[in-house]
């Protein structure tokens, strides 16, 4: 970072904030983080309280003819087996931000402690982790994705937990290398030199000083990671590989109702936006938290 | 000592397909347990099952198989199809050509767009088009490529039909009807990674236009043009070029939704069907090739990133 | 003669007229050139001085007319050849640029293209400004400038990518550039910031010689009142914006009127008047928060009276081509009278010498570090690359010893092998009690941890940013002594108020203090394991001069109070001159000399000894810099002769010194230079004496 006045912009570590002065800049957010937050907000009152009000239930058949057009009594229409679009975008919403969240964390905690890991002690272990996560990213994503999904089998095909551990899975090598690039640079920092000179050990100083050092920049690639998420999922349930159905899950209904989507454009639209507006929401937000503090989200496959 | 760096960048990527090539293999062969009472379905006969091991050598043991396989592959032998046993070469021969065909043009289009694009977002930084580059890419990059997909089809093959609904390339008859079945999807496909690209690259030229050198190169008199294209520009392209690269992995993953979406026949629909069909060597096939495709670009856009550095030709 | 300031002189070559530019910083704009006014004659050298931050860069690339993003240049004028430069638009501007005007920024290596050989760079110069009837004339032309850069083999050079430069030789490459087209200014900022003394003082040997030769106006942008006070005609201290003074050399060195510049001249030490308790007349700190409407130094002023927070002050005339803006100058005492009061006031100087004890504090004996090795032929076991080798010296308790030497003399090595932060460490190290250091962190007692301590160099990276001052200070009381709660408070309180910081600093976090307070908080850090010996890994060179001084003379407080020894780790000879008690002049990895610091700075010399202090340009008008031998820096060959400075020495022995190890040439019971040169000789060896200089109170 470039000090304005001084002009000083050798290796000057990005300063930290003190908790008032971050509270304090709260005010001064970026509108994009401000508006991706609310939309966040909303998104998770209906992940959370959707159940109860949703007018129908997603997967009853007909409640009213196949494809109607939205009415009073159906706000998005129908499907084409008479089920209510609108609850069902409704109930898909927890499914969506469950695995998404869900997922990312799992892939964060691992891919965080293998990456800290590896950078801290090096040697074989960080040259043998490294060498299998190359490899490991050097299969686009969605496609290894498939493969294992392929490798489950058909049994497994629409489980949870299989779906969480797919995308933790891809997930994982890229956090590890983030993380590690990270934990290789603090490690640099004199400030760590010292804590070494007083005969911390290594945990003690992984947790005390690079921890602490590190949460910015685990925050942004947490927002990234969680941001690209739904994308995943949708994108597999749309291929089929995800929620079997009758689950109201989005990528599936864009799926299924995608051969109407002439007569009946609102049963395609509304999962699909619903998709988008919560992507949008999660970058922004991200984003927005970048910019604070200092960062920058790139967003890398 | 160029031709050693090379070398060893060429060696590397032959050994990380190498090892990918072993990821595939476990991963479609071997994790799924029993690909006979897989495939065959549950209702199958142990007798059936057995004559499908023999067919495929299943019987032997992991390390034979996957020798096998490799010494097939360097011959450009892919084995047979198991749901038509066909060779699966022949399969994929013209589904590689369609994918190819469709990436070139979606590339064709990216590297224009995002040039611009990042070029007039780092010139007008943090003022309107700026602003407005950001909020687009932002949406961009938040929408999938199989919704904006159908949203594409649903406007311009449905609503104003000037695209046809289904990009079946072969059966295009002129290069101008080819075009326009690959349109769609080129444009989807461009989408994709320009979004990603473009912000990388206006944070790089940012940085580059910020830096001291072009600053002298301004103090030394020169005229702007020379400014830009002789000292900023050469040092924005090389990490342009690695951006380019990592984003073929977009391009790649985005293939696979488009070609569904558009009902295009290429490699993408083709590893989804032979998913679904569990036809494992076309999808240990199909696999190897796509990641062989993203690690020689990388390798490429390494390569060219030390021919134009000369920081790393010379010491 | 010089011109007096203002607008219209007539013999004056660039006019500077009310500049003020702001620059945008998150939310609002902040000023940091402000109402900037002087003037450059033909063959003129201004020198334009001030701390970090004051805004004198801004102002030199202000006059090229250069506006940085976020940036703006709210008023004034730049007139030259009768033009203001801030109205022209950039076609004109481009002809002056690189032409008439031409600029050596501060950083050589980032400001040439990466990716562009260094004879193409100056040959596009010439071809912009249309110099020159073709593409060979133009070549011949760059040459030409290479070779009067002193660049060695200008046609190789002529080929070369920056990066396999020199730091010394992009310098050069750079001043080539200025001075392509026959500029008739040339604005230097900081050019040999980030130079060894001994490249700085070939880079500005040359400069004054082509200032000479060329007739060049120049405006050189610095902090250290040495280069100034060698190759400038004229100098204007600025602070925080704002021109505070302007004079001819000597008087501004003799009889400065601006209380901050006469503190700012107070502050910087000298090797030739060293004093252990230097004049401190400079306190506080330039907070840009709290900067008043009127006169930004009032805060901290001693003489400050209501009417100076309010009144812009304007620079006055006080003299022969001297101003000032202060509008009580006529109060504020003479300089000399000011620093005759001080040093009354301080007493005698008393403080505790070192302890003269029988068993010294830190013993090392051939000590031999390496952070890496290789594999010797065919053995199994590896041969460190030494990096350090046959290093001796003994420390006291309560004393300190300097190391001084220039980047890459391996003076970093020493205090990491010290610390045990090195993986190949071999010879004799010891602390007082047999405490082997050999060994590394994980293999010592906490014992020996608590008694040696490190403080770095950079401020910035040596606290987390992510913890309270309070959490910082009291982490070695948690480790070694197990103090928590109202007890650790306690101590940290005290330990704070010992490096004369405010306990309210407790709360803040790093990024809310300034580069001396951050020092200090090192400081207090390394206190608190009540160390007996403290390791200064170039502690100083990151903070401006007065804030150097401070530090300075709490480290002597310090020391004096809790009988710690220091290893003082510096290239700054003034500094050590003031500071230490024992020296250590280290080369490429060897003792060059060693005895107390007025042995080692008087003659006899070791030849690199010489060569280090004739390079140093002390802030004394009256001085005269010799003329050194242009020379090549650091090299491997260094290392694979038996002396390594055989390379360099102008009077070196030929195949004596690269064949055979020097021996020690013992002087007295404390003095000895590792020389092949007999005493006699090293004592005769240069001209310039370092004794004592007219005192500027006489």
């Amino acid at each position: 970072m470039t000090d304005p006045v001084t002009g000083r912009s050798e290796s000057k570590p990005e300063p930290a904030v003190g908790l008032l002065t971050w509270l304090g800049r709260l005010r001064r957010l970026p509108p994009g983080a401000l508006i991706g937050g609310c939309i966040l907000l909303v998104y998770l009152f209906v992940a959370l309280t959707g159940r109860f009000w949703a007018p129908y239930s997603p997967t009853k058949t007909g409640t009213g003819p196949p494809f109607a057009p939205p009415s009073r009594e159906h706000l998005l229409g129908t499907d084409q087996l008479g089920r209510d679009v609108f609850s069902r975008v409704v109930h898909g919403t927890d499914e969506v931000l469950l695995l998404s969240l869900t997922s990312t964390l799992i892939a964060m905690l691992a891919g965080g402690l293998l990456g800290l890991l590896s950078g801290f002690l090096g040697g074989w272990f960080d040259e043998l982790l490294m060498r299998l996560f190359d490899v490991m990213i050097s299969i686009p994503l969605l496609v290894l994705a498939l493969l294992v999904i392929a490798a489950a089998g058909p049994e497994l095909s629409g489980n949870y937990f299989l779906l969480i551990g797919v995308i933790a899975l891809v997930y994982t090598p890229r956090i590890a290398r983030m993380v590690r690039a990270v934990a290789m640079d603090l490690v640099t920092r004199e400030f760590v030199t010292a804590a070494r000179t007083r005969g911390e050990s290594a945990w003690s100083i992984a947790v005390r000083e690079l921890l602490p050092n590190a949460t910015g920049v685990l925050l942004v690639e947490f927002g990234v990671r969680a941001g690209y998420a739904p994308i995943l999922i949708g994108s597999l349930g749309f291929l089929g590989f995800g929620a079997r159905p009758p689950t109201p899950e989005w990528g599936l209904m864009i799926s299924e109702n995608r051969v109407a989507i002439v007569t009946a454009p609102v049963t395609v639209l509304a999962p699909a936006a619903a998709l988008a507006l919560l992507v949008i929401g999660l970058n922004s937000f991200t984003d927005g938290i970048a910019r604070l503090l200092g960062r920058s989200a790139q967003r890398s496959p | 000592m160029l031709a050693k760096l090379l070398v060893r960048r060429l060696l590397l990527g032959a050994l990380t397909l190498l090892a990918i090539s072993l990821v595939v293999f476990l991963t479609a062969e071997v994790l799924p347990g029993d690909i006979a009472a897989r495939v065959l379905g549950r209702e199958s006969t142990e007798q059936a099952r057995q004559a499908f091991r023999e067919r495929l050598n299943l019987d032997r043991p992991v390390q034979e198989r996957y020798w096998l396989w490799i010494q097939g592959v360097v011959r450009g032998d892919f084995g047979q199809a198991l749901t038509n046993d066909r060779e699966v070469a022949d399969i994929i021969a013209p589904r590689l050509r369609n994918t190819l065909v469709i990436g070139g043009v979606a590339f064709a289009l990216y590297i224009p767009v995002t040039i611009v694009l990042a070029s007039v977002a780092a010139i007008y930084r943090d003022r309107a088009p700026d602003a407005l580059i950001s909020v687009l890419t932002l949406i961009g990059l938040s929408v999938p490529e199989f919704v904006s997909g159908t949203v594409l089809l649903i406007v311009f093959a449905v609503i104003f039909p000037v695209f046809p609904v289904m990009s079946l390339l072969d059966q295009a008859e002129t290069p101008l009807e080819a075009l326009r079945t690959l349109a769609l999807p080129a444009i989807t496909l461009t989408t994709i990674m320009a979004v990603y690209a473009i912000r990388m690259l206006r944070d790089n030229l940012i940085e580059v236009l910020d830096s001291e050198y072009v600053r002298m190169a301004t103090l030394k008199g020169l005229p702007r043009i020379r400014v830009i294209l002789r000292h900023a520009l050469p040092n924005a392209v090389v990490p342009a070029l690695n951006v380019t690269a990592l984003n073929l992995a977009y391009l790649i993953g985005g293939v696979v939704l488009v070609e569904r979406v558009f009902s295009y026949p290429g490699l993408g629909s083709l590893l989804v069907d032979s998913i679904l069909l569990r036809d494992v060597p076309v999808i240990e096939a199909v696999a190897l090739l796509v990641s062989a495709i993203y690690v020689f670009a990388n390798l490429f856009a390494d390569a060219m990133a030390i021919v134009l550095n000369p920081r790393l030709r010379t010491r | 003669m010089a011109p007096a300031e203002g607008p219209g002189t007539p013999s004056a070559l660039i006019e500077v007229d009310g500049l003020s530019v702001d620059y945008w910083t998150q939310d609002r704009w902040v000023n940091v050139v402000d109402s900037v006014t002087f003037s450059i004659a033909p063959g003129e050298a201004f020198g334009l001085v001030g701390e970090s931050g004051c805004g004198k860069t801004t102002t030199a690339y202000g006059m090229l007319a250069y506006r940085r993003a976020n940036s703006r240049i709210r008023q004034g004028q730049v007139r030259f050849g009768g033009k203001d430069l801030l109205k022209l638009a950039d076609k004109d501007l481009q002809g002056i640029r690189g032409r008439q005007i031409s600029i050596v920024p501060q950083n050589p290596t980032t400001a040439l293209s990466p990716g562009i050989r260094v004879g193409s760079q100056v040959v596009e110069t010439l071809r912009a400004h249309r110099w020159g009837a073709g593409p060979h004339e133009r070549r011949q032309r760059a040459l030409d400038l290479f070779r009067r850069v002193s660049l060695p083999a200008p046609d190789q050079i002529f080929e070369k990518y920056p990066h396999q430069l020199s730091g010394g030789q992009q310098q050069r490459v750079v001043i080539a550039l200025a001075l392509a087209c026959d500029p008739q200014l040339v604005l230097l900022d900081e050019p040999t910031t980030g130079l060894d003394v001994t490249t700085q003082a070939q880079i500005l040997n040359l400069l004054s010689v082509l200032r000479v030769e060329y007739n060049l106006a120049m405006l050189y942008v610095t902090h250290n009142l040495g280069v100034v006070a060698q190759i400038c005609d004229r100098i204007g201290v600025m602070y925080a914006g704002r021109l505070v003074e302007v004079a001819p050399k000597r008087e501004l060195f003799y009889r400065p009127r601006h209380a901050y510049t006469q503190g700012l001249i107070a502050s910087v030490p000298r090797i030739s008047t060293p004093s252990r308790r230097q004049a401190l007349l400079l306190l506080g700190l330039l907070r840009r928060s709290e900067l008043p409407a009127g006169c930004a130094f009032s805060p901290r002023c001693e003489f400050v009276e209501p009417a100076c927070r309010v009144e812009k002050q304007h620079l006055e005339p006080v003299g022969a081509g001297h101003t000032v803006a202060c509008r009580r100058w006529r109060e504020v005492p003479a300089f000399a009278e000011r620093l005759a009061s001080h040093r009354q006031s301080l007493g005698a100087e008393s403080e505790a010498g070192p302890v003269v004890a029988s068993a010294p504090l830190l013993t090392v004996r051939d000590l031999q570090a390496a952070y890496t090795s290789q594999r010797t032929g065919l053995a199994r076991s590896r041969k460190p690359n030494a990096v350090v080798a046959g290093l001796s010296f003994e420390i006291r308790a309560s004393e300190t010893y300097a190391l001084v030497g220039e980047s890459g003399s391996g003076k970093t090595t020493v205090a990491r092998a010290i610390s045990g932060l090195l993986p190949y460490v071999s010879g004799l190290l010891e602390l007082e009690g047999g405490h082997d250091l050999l060994s590394p962190i994980a293999g010592r007692s906490q014992e020996l941890l608590r008694s040696l301590q490190f403080v770095f160099q950079n401020p910035d990276a040596s606290l987390n940013p992510r913890q309270r001052v309070t959490r910082i200070v009291g982490r070695p009381l948690e480790v070694f002594f197990r103090a928590s709660g109202k007890e650790l408070h306690r101590q940290v309180e005290q330990l704070l108020e010992d490096v004369q910081l405010d306990t309210g600093f407790g709360r803040r976090f790093p990024d809310e203090l300034s580069g001396g307070e951050r020092q200090r908080v090192a400081l207090a850090r390394a206190l608190a394991a009540s160390p007996s010996l403290l390791l200064c890994d170039e502690i100083l060179s990151a903070l401006d001069v007065s804030v150097q001084a401070n530090i300075l003379r709490l480290l002597v407080d310090l020391q004096s109070r809790r009988r710690i020894a220091y290893l003082f780790i510096s290239h700054d000879l003034a500094t050590v001159r003031s500071l230490a008690h024992h020296v250590g002049v280290l080369y490429a990895g060897t003792l060059c000399e060693k005895g107390t610091v007025d042995e080692v700075f008087s003659p006899p010399f070791h030849p690199y000894t010489d060569l280090l202090l004739s390079s140093v340009p002390e802030a004394d008008p009256d001085q005269v810099m010799p003329a050194l031998r242009s020379d090549v820096g650091l090299s491997a060959e260094s290392r694979q002769s038996a002396c390594p400075f055989a390379a360099r020495c102008p009077w070196s022995l030929g195949e004596v010194c690269r064949r055979d190890d020097p021996p020690w040439r013992p002087v007295t019971e404390t003095h000895a230079v590792h020389c092949h040169l007999p005493l006699d000789q090293l004592n005769n060896l240069h001209a310039v004496s370092r004794t004592t200089t007219p005192d500027p109170s006489s």
